[in-house]
């Protein structure tokens, strides 16, 4: 099967179906979808700015990326849930749009960076660890979420 | 900051007095020549090198002759009243500038959507510590120390952006349940942050490192959260016009709460 016949027939799906005929089913899917990005903001935003020393201070990395962790893998597979969703009733619409390779490509990305990456470098010992890496990978990791956050309201502007 | 923010929610709680207490009559105006354009805004758009037209059109003095015709059509609401100071705006070559170019608008709403997860983002981060949540082995003077100037950072793009979203399209906003809705949520969220700061935060001393602050903060943090979420969702609908003055018939709480009169031809 193509990826375009994958993607027509997601399209076809009795759920994609369902939100497309329902006048309120897809506002309400995406301002959960919305909500769920705040959430991965503030997690993202805290342990990043720690990184850049501009968050919290006294505080090691390593404690406030475990305390964030909840929140961004809840908020994740809610955001992929309440997204998978709304992809389903417009998948076509997508496949054709730049901007969804776009948020899929940094989606990817993101999640792949901050989950092996950044999370070595959050914890090595900070003592042995150059500043400026950590730094680095605070922006990346911040780059990468606000592609995600910026393709996905452009997929709504067609 | 937090009289910068004070004084904000001032303006707000000022203007929504106003808008409690304007003229509701006349509501339903004839379509003025800006309202073709807005309802362009709400379908789906049209060809590429169409909008790049439009937004060469950004800010561009209209045409004495459509001048002329909104005149015409802004004498039918009451002078004074907010709805016509509202239509006046929408009239303008601004504001029909900044909903016809659709970069331009679609940027600043990309913005205002970028900038939420710097404002709700940490502030929901915030409320979390103060329920106990996360980040238990954080004093809360710190999180607020350190992360609250962020969000008041997050807050001022979210007022300039929204601000400039909603001069794009006035009247249709001004008469919004949903914009209604979360501009008295906005100002319950203020007062909340109000009583908040000069309540129990002034004791933080005495629990700061308490994993669940006492009931007061959980309680205050617990309002803001739920505030701040109605508000998101309630911003997002302001979108649909489910319940906008030109869809009629509407039930008359709906028409009461939008302040629309509906003309006779529509029932």
């Amino acid at each position: 099967m193509s990826l375009l016949a994958f993607f027509q027939w997601c399209e076809a799906s009795g759920i994609g179906e369902t939100i497309r005929k329902s006048s309120w089913l897809f506002p309400v899917i995406e301002a959960i979808h919305l909500l769920g990005l705040g959430v991965i903001g503030g997690a993202v935003l805290v342990v990043d700015l720690r990184l850049l020393g501009l968050g919290l201070k006294r505080q090691s990395t390593a404690q406030l990326t475990r305390d964030a962790q909840p929140w961004l893998v809840g908020s994740l597979v809610l955001m992929i849930i309440t997204g998978g969703l709304l992809f389903l009733s417009e998948a076509i619409k997508c496949y054709y749009h730049d901007a969804f390779w776009f948020k899929m490509s940094c989606l990817f990305l993101a999640i792949v960076f901050t989950f092996t990456i950044q999370r070595k470098v959050i914890m090595t010992d900070e003592s042995r660890l150059r500043p400026l890496w950590s730094k680095v990978a605070a922006v990346v990791s911040v780059l990468l979420w606000a592609g995600v956050g910026i393709g996905g309201r452009w997929i709504g502007f067609s | 900051m937090k009289r910068v923010l004070i004084g904000f929610f001032f303006l707000l709680a000022l203007a929504l007095c106003y808008l409690v207490t304007s003229p509701t009559q006349a509501a339903k105006l004839p379509p003025p020549s800006g309202a073709v354009a807005r309802k362009v805004h709400l379908m789906s758009s049209d060809s590429g090198s169409d909008k790049w037209a439009r937004l060469g059109y950004f800010g561009r003095p209209l045409p004495i002759g459509s001048m002329l015709l909104q005149d015409e059509s802004t004498s039918v609401a009451p002078q004074g009243s907010l709805l016509a100071f509202f239509q006046r705006m929408g009239d303008s070559p601004w504001s029909t500038g900044l909903h016809e170019s659709r970069y331009a608008y679609d940027l600043i709403e990309s913005v205002h959507v970028w900038a939420l997860c710097l404002f709700f983002g940490l502030a929901v981060m915030f409320d979390f510590r103060l329920l106990g949540w996360t980040m238990k082995s954080v004093p809360v003077s710190e999180v607020a120390r350190r992360l609250l100037p962020w969000t008041a950072v997050g807050f001022v793009i979210m007022v300039i952006s929204g601000a400039l979203l909603f001069s794009a399209i006035p009247l249709r906003s001004y008469q919004n349940i949903f914009f209604r809705a979360k501009m008295i949520m906005l100002l319950l969220a203020g007062l909340n942050v109000w009583i908040f700061h000069s309540g129990v935060y002034r004791r933080v001393t005495t629990w700061d490192v308490e994993n669940v602050p006492p009931k007061a903060a959980r309680v205050a943090g617990a309002l803001s959260l739920v505030l701040w979420v109605c508000i998101v969702l309630s911003g997002r609908m302001i979108a649909y016009n489910w319940f906008d003055c030109d869809r009629q018939p509407q039930p008359a709480i709906v028409n009461l709460l939008t302040s629309c009169v509906p003309t006779q031809a529509e029932h």
